[in-house]
């Protein structure tokens, strides 16, 4: 365009110049002046280079600006994030945020006003980033515990998309819930599985990727252990529960990515670890929806061998619905005093979600169609979510006298019921308001004890993401 | 019967061995300097057919063009070039001392100080020589456009200032002089493009100026494309032995396993037919029989050299090239 523009001045300024010298050489062969004419024709070349070199100038301006514009780096502010990235894209750094703001109110017979209060839930500042356009790094902190957590600090080799070396502190890969990112959950609060019996993050080293056409991932990895439903380095507990290292291994399908079916969001897949352990107290503790702690080993139950988990897990998205489910299973080895068993504790959940705006459903979250708008009268996406979800805790941590009992003197319940109601509301991509009603019923696994009070919790969230 | 362990095994090494004899398809970068293009498009083609006649492999050979200046510091910021061709030896030391990813002596391993071909700067004028250009002193009158490169990013340019400045030196014996004389030639250059091929555009395509410092090869190529009718070379006095060399990038092809390859692609421009090819787009082989095939497309120079005047190429490029040297003095920066 701009050499258009120039292009045509040229022309223009040298057809005006032409015509003047035409003109005024023929005033000139009247007067039959020929130096005029001379000094005129050398006058019309000197303005005739000039402006040549303007052209060129500026046609070789813009071809530097191009390849400055190429070789300059990109930096990107936008609903995904900030990121800067080298122009040739192999080496890229990228700032990411993650606020949850919680109120939580719980309805009780007996006393209502247990433990309500506001709470940030998340506070998480992170930073990504790729070296060479292969090497991976994350950087994830949490400000939301009462001292700040590094959550997730890894690097991720991605030498093939089917071979791919990640080591540093990170999701160990069981639970499917775990998995999903805290800002894409559909309840405030993760199921018994996640929550309570899969393990959280953990150090180690792991060997991952995607086969099949990215039909099968898989991962392997080596970790330092945690119990039931731990995370390393949390401030909750940062013991590892193992001698040596915990195995996880996980495969996840989704065999028909891709393809135009019906079965298109359909994946499944089975997770499990292994560990083996003496002699550390147990650490396995689980919480019910409202973050109550409902179950712990006596200080004096410790680990006396093997530790396993086993999970399978599934979901399933089309269109605006979603479902997922998983169950895992841990089996521990436990010694108090004489007394040694291998304790079973288990916990499922299944969880359906509809999305009422026409919006798809996925794994990673929901992006509105239309962002929240009054000016426009748009109100981004709504979503319905309903939950079932049970821990079971083995009978035999209850037998016994309380001196004797594995479990601690305060645990008594060996059957938690939990069924939850979400409403939530995508303002867009970065700003969700969420609702959650969870009730919850207990039964008592000690004779003569009653069983725990419902607990029935009202959670509110306003949630950015980027 | 054998055991399946034998079979498999057996199965194994067929497979390898089938796989060993199937012809290899390589593919090979030359990042080279502005005006080679034509040249290396027809070697390229030659060398692709000699090298499947004699090995059954396929090889493709990329071309990069630019100026010479700025394709090294593409190499040395990590352009992963197979073999370098660039315009002059101190480019391709850079690529020694910035990022080690060739020996220091790269130089010694190939005939001729690893220079294939050799050319020389010429002046390329205007049809009729409306401004009686005759030699380099021509260039420093007023009222005379000179279009040349920027040193700064051309090789060529900096061959160009440096015959300019020899032809100085020699005529009015001080390096005062000289470089009162050069400076005289750059207060003339209207546009400075980054490259050799850019210069001609802006010369014959787009009709500025008046003379062109040019490589011959480049001269020859105008004159070929658009006729004698439009331009006309102009021999100089005095011109310089320009030696643009070339060498296999050592990491590179130890990376990418095309040594080989790569070594025969350079070996392959020291013979017959290379050099008839280098010929052909008017660059002069160094090769005797091609010398002597080709001797009459070329005029007779006084020609000197960079050792002989400028000391070499580290020298002559710390005195004048670098930033705050001569050249920075004279054009301002």
């Amino acid at each position: 365009m701009m050499n258009f523009k120039k292009n045509y001045l040229h022309r223009v300024v040298l057809a005006s110049l032409v015509g003047g010298a035409a003109l005024l050489s023929s005033g000139a062969a009247l007067a039959n002046d020929s130096d005029e004419l001379e000094k005129l024709r050398a006058l019309v070349q000197e303005l005739d280079q000039k402006i040549r070199v303007l052209d060129r100038k500026a046609e070789l301006s813009e071809e530097k600006a191009e390849a400055d514009r190429k070789a300059a780096p990109v930096i990107k502010a936008g609903s995904s994030g900030f990121s800067v990235e080298s122009a040739d894209k192999k080496n890229s750094i990228k700032l990411r945020g993650l606020l949850q703001a919680d109120s939580r109110n719980y309805f009780s017979d007996d006393n209502p006003d247990i433990n309500n209060e506001y709470t940030l839930r998340r506070v998480r500042p992170r930073i990504q980033g790729t070296f060479f356009n292969i090497f991976d790094f994350d950087i994830n902190t949490d400000f939301a515990p009462s001292a700040a957590v590094v959550q997730d600090a890894f690097i991720n080799a991605r030498i093939q998309p089917w071979f791919q070396v990640q080591a540093g502190k990170f999701k160990v890969p069981v639970s499917l819930e775990r998995i999903q990112s805290g800002g894409d959950l559909r309840f405030v609060e993760r199921s018994y599985v996640s929550d309570s019996i899969a393990p959280n993050r953990d150090v180690g080293l792991q060997i991952h990727g995607n086969v099949l056409n990215d039909k099968l991932n898989y991962a392997v990895g080596v970790f330092d252990g945690q119990f039931d439903g731990q995370s390393n380095g949390t401030n909750r507990d940062n013991v590892a529960n193992a001698d040596g290292k915990e195995i996880a291994v996980r495969v996840f399908a989704t065999p028909f990515k891709g393809e135009d079916s019906v079965l298109e969001g359909l994946g499944f897949g089975l997770a499990a670890t292994r560990a083996n352990g003496s002699d550390q107290a147990v650490g396995d503790s689980y919480r019910t929806p409202g973050q109550r702690t409902i179950f712990a080993y006596n200080g004096a139950t410790l680990t006396d061998g093997d530790k396993t988990r086993f999970s399978p897990q599934a979901y399933y998205y089309n269109g605006p619905f979603g479902l997922i489910t998983e169950y895992i299973k841990s089996d521990t080895d436990v010694v108090r005093g004489a007394n040694s068993d291998k304790i079973s504790n288990d916990a499922w959940q299944i969880a359906a979600s509809w999305v009422l705006t026409g919006e798809n459903n996925s794994f990673r979250g929901i992006t509105p169609k239309r962002d929240f708008d009054l000016n426009a009268g748009t109100w981004g996406a709504w979503e319905l979510a309903v939950r079932y979800h049970q821990l079971n805790v083995d009978d035999k941590v209850f037998e016994g006298p309380a001196a004797t009992r594995y479990a601690s003197a305060t645990s008594t319940t060996e059957k938690a019921s939990s069924w939850g109601l979400g409403v939530n509301w995508y303002l867009n991509k970065n700003l969700k308001v969420q609702t959650t009603y969870e009730q919850t019923s207990f039964d008592s696994g000690v004779a003569g004890v009653q069983d725990l009070e419902d607990e029935k919790v009202l959670f509110t969230r306003l949630q950015v993401a980027f | 019967m054998k055991s399946p362990i034998l079979t498999f095994t057996g199965l194994l090494a067929a497979l390898l061995l089938s796989a060993s004899v199937h012809a290899a398809e390589v593919t090979l970068l030359n990042v080279s300097y502005d005006p080679t293009r034509e040249l290396y498009q027809d070697y390229n083609a030659a060398f692709s057919k000699y090298w499947q006649t004699k090995t059954g492999d396929k090889v493709t050979i990329k071309q990069s063009h630019g100026g010479a200046g700025k394709q090294a510091r593409a190499v040395i910021d990590g352009l992963e070039a197979d073999v370098v061709t660039l315009a002059l030896a101190y480019d391709i030391d850079a690529i020694h001392e910035k990022a080690r990813l060739i020996p220091k002596d790269w130089q010694k391993r190939l005939g001729n100080n690893s220079s294939p071909y050799t050319s020389t700067i010429v002046l390329l004028v205007r049809k009729g020589n409306p401004k009686g250009i005759k030699d380099w002193d021509d260039l420093a009158r007023p009222g005379v456009s000179v279009i040349t490169p920027n040193p700064k990013t051309s090789g060529g340019a900096r061959w160009n200032y440096l015959a300019a400045w020899a032809y100085a030196l020699k005529k009015y014996g001080s390096e005062d002089k000289a470089k009162e004389f050069v400076a005289k030639i750059y207060k003339n250059v209207p546009v400075l493009d980054s490259g050799a091929r850019g210069s001609t555009t802006t010369f014959v395509e787009r009709g500025i100026g008046d003379v062109a410092i040019s490589w011959e090869n480049e001269a020859f190529l105008a004159l070929k494309e658009l006729g004698p009718e439009k331009f006309e070379i102009v021999v100089p006095s005095l011109s310089i032995l320009a030696e643009p060399p070339v060498t296999i990038v050592d990491k590179v092809v130890d990376k990418r396993k095309t040594r080989v390859v790569a070594q025969a692609y350079l070996d392959y421009l020291y013979s017959e037919e290379g050099q008839d090819i280098a010929g052909k787009h008017y660059y002069r082989p160094t090769l005797a029989s091609a010398a002597a095939k080709y001797e009459k497309q070329f005029p007779k120079l006084n020609l000197i050299t960079i050792d002989e005047v400028f000391g070499g190429w580290q020298k002559a490029q710390k005195t004048h090239f670098n930033d705050g040297g001569v050249f920075d003095q004279i054009y301002g920066k």
